[in-house]
């Protein structure tokens, strides 16, 4: 199945290269992508293929790198500097990019979203508002996701006792759902709990790991467990296997399950590079993203 | 050439000239529309001529399993919309796609709506129409198109559905201002059609008040440059941010889907609630401000739709043409939750 999975991953993603730049498109026919070159990377290097690209990708990645070390969805929109952690994930193995990385590493440390401390007025929301984590774009206040991808990428080059993380994982911690399960980034607007997303869950569970106790979010656990039973579209599945693997925990069929995802592009068209190249690194991550990152 | 020559070039009028014609075209003119109110009093309806740009239509629709595309084609016509104003034209329907709860039909635009608009304009002879959404809250957008039913719809009919949260992008100065944003970053598939269709959920909001129409459109930004869930957006404001985006993106016409809306806490969390309308309109402001006095809600008490008047459409009732039902017959007053601040104030 893994080398069957790899097989037409390899024939996928070799249409979505684009020769010239180097670097992946976001889409068949579409432009380059900042982020989808990432997972294309790591996807790539997770099977030891396509050394020609991966030169090529890395390199497309550091020419999108800014002065301060940002990487960017392009030029200019300097704002949008989320895929700088996945551009941390991209260097990761390659020496030649430790600098690069360094830098990428340096402006996440320096960089937080919009926080406030809560006053002694009643909020619409009951997140502590004061917890410094990682925003989608520059002046907005932090979420789920970016903060699990800046905390995942500082682990793995060797800032985990940085304060900047410990505090991201405070902030993953206070936006659990109280019934398990993580989503954007609200718990209750209103008074009323809202919904969890596996993708969102994946995603946490990654960047706790090793570092909260398994009571912490086993709620969190359970809900991954009963909802990807019913799970097949790219992004949620593969963030919701690496999540359970990251904790140790691997649903029976799970292998299958990524096959039955992929069938779905009959219906959805092909997938995006991204979404590909993560259903891929789902399948090797035996213990979540981070072991991907350790051969 | 000198300047008397200029001015007696008979290929030019001289001033004097375009003076006495404008005169008599003004005499003409006004005979002319005289004559047109004495016979026509109600106004020419489709397919000789185009009603005006307010006329707002309401449609009774009290559940989705009923021949929807008659009632939107009713509308489109009721509107004025001819087969020569959609013949050929590439359609893009932006439904409200924001979370999904199984079972749940009263969160997203529901998928026999999407069918039904697809139909209407294809029938109309329409190029092409697509479906496109940046959703929200979520970034596996294919997740929430199976669980809400949207792709065994887009699938059976082969309709093709466009990601923009993930499309590229092209940006624009934002001129409108109502917000501190200096530009406008957009989907290029929008630049790529010729009609932008708001296909919106009739629902209560619990930062905006209500979401229709012009809210909806909150969802052709991309989360790529605004975040999930639009953060950027909200940052700078909500009210404003929804005029700046249609003020900029101008599109030509809405429907709302209140079949089955939501009350109370939307846009996720509220409660069902049967209005059982469809309401079009190709001026979005007269629209929501029709739907908001459907839901009970003052349209003036509204933010964004305050800030829509004049200048982007007329939101007071004796500036929009009532088509269809009247507002009274269908009028179903939504829940509203005192301790929610946009809430308050906003009954009517």
């Amino acid at each position: 199945m893994q080398d069957q999975l790899a097989a037409v991953y390899l024939e996928t993603i070799r249409t979505r290269v684009l020769n010239q730049r180097g670097g992946f498109v976001g889409q068949a026919g579409g432009g380059y992508r900042p982020d989808a070159t990432a997972w294309a990377v790591v996807a790539l290097q997770a099977l030891a293929q396509g050394a020609g690209f991966l030169q090529a990708a890395r390199a497309s990645l550091a020419d999108q790198q800014q002065a301060d070390g940002r990487v960017t969805l392009s030029p200019q929109h300097p704002d949008t500097f989320w895929p700088t952690p996945l551009a941390i994930f991209a260097w990761h193995q390659a020496p030649e990019y430790r600098q690069a990385q360094a830098r990428a590493s340096h402006f996440l440390l320096a960089t937080t979203g919009v926080h406030w401390q809560r006053g002694s007025e009643v909020t619409p929301f009951e997140h502590d508002p004061a917890l410094k984590g990682w925003p989608w774009i520059a002046n907005t206040h932090s979420w789920v996701e970016p903060t699990a991808l800046a905390v995942m990428a500082l682990q793995i080059t060797g800032y985990g006792e940085h304060e900047r993380v410990k505090e991201g994982v405070r902030l993953l911690l206070d936006r659990q759902l109280p019934g398990g399960g993580w989503n954007y980034g609200n718990t209750k607007v209103f008074g009323q709990e809202l919904l969890p997303f596996p993708e969102s869950t994946g995603m946490a569970l990654n960047a706790l790991r090793g570092v909260v106790s398994q009571g912490q979010v086993r709620k969190s656990l359970d809900f991954l467990q009963a909802r990807l039973q019913e799970v097949r579209t790219p992004l949620a599945l593969s963030w919701g296997l690496m999540g359970l693997a990251s904790w140790g925990e691997e649903p029976a069929g799970a292998l299958g399950w990524i096959g039955e995802c992929l069938e779905k592009q009959k219906r959805f068209g092909p997938y995006d590079t991204a979404s590909l190249s993560l259903l891929l690194v789902a399948s090797r991550a035996r213990q979540g993203l981070e072991s991907v990152f350790r051969n | 050439m000198d300047h008397q020559d200029k001015t007696s070039d008979r290929k030019g009028w001289t001033r004097r000239e375009f003076i006495y014609c404008s005169l008599a075209g003004a005499v003409l003119g006004l005979s002319v529309y005289q004559a047109y109110r004495r016979f026509f009093p109600g106004g020419l309806s489709w397919p000789f001529s185009r009603a005006e740009p307010a006329a707002t239509f309401i449609v009774r629709a009290p559940r989705y399993q009923m021949n929807l595309a008659s009632l939107i084609l009713r509308g489109l016509k009721e509107l004025g919309i001819t087969p020569q104003e959609i013949r050929g034209k590439r359609i893009l329907l932006k439904p409200n796609l924001v979370e999904t709860r199984i079972g749940a039909e009263h969160i997203n635009t529901h998928p026999l709506v999407v069918r039904a608009a697809v139909e209407a304009f294809l029938h109309l002879g329409a190029a092409r129409v697509l479906v496109a959404e940046g959703i929200g809250h979520r970034r596996d957008s294919l997740l929430v198109l199976e669980e809400s039913g949207l792709a065994e719809v887009l699938f059976e009919d082969r309709i093709p559905f466009v990601d923009l949260n993930y499309d590229t992008v092209y940006t624009v100065a934002n001129t409108h201002r109502a917000t501190r944003m200096a530009t406008l970053t957009f989907p290029d598939i929008l630049k790529q059609v010729d009609w932008i269709v708001s296909l919106a959920k009739m629902k209560t909001h619990h930062w905006a008040g209500v979401t229709l129409s012009m809210k909806n459109l909150f969802g052709v930004m991309p989360g790529s440059y605004y975040g999930w869930p639009k953060n950027v957006l909200h940052a700078v404001g909500i009210d404003g941010s929804i005029l700046d985006i249609n003020a900029a993106l101008k599109p030509q016409l809405a429907i709302v889907d209140g079949i089955l809306g939501m009350e109370g806490d939307g846009p996720i969390m509220g409660t069902p609630k049967s209005a059982g309308v469809l309401v079009m309109g190709r001026n979005l402001p007269a629209l929501d401000a029709t739907c908001a006095r459907i839901m009970g809600i003052n349209p003036h008490r509204l933010g964004y739709l305050a800030g829509a008047a004049p200048r982007l459409g007329p939101i007071r009732e004796a500036s929009i043409r009532q088509l269809g039902e009247t507002i009274a017959a269908v009028s179903t007053p939504f829940a509203l939750i005192e301790a929610i601040p946009a809430h308050r104030g906003i009954r009517l």
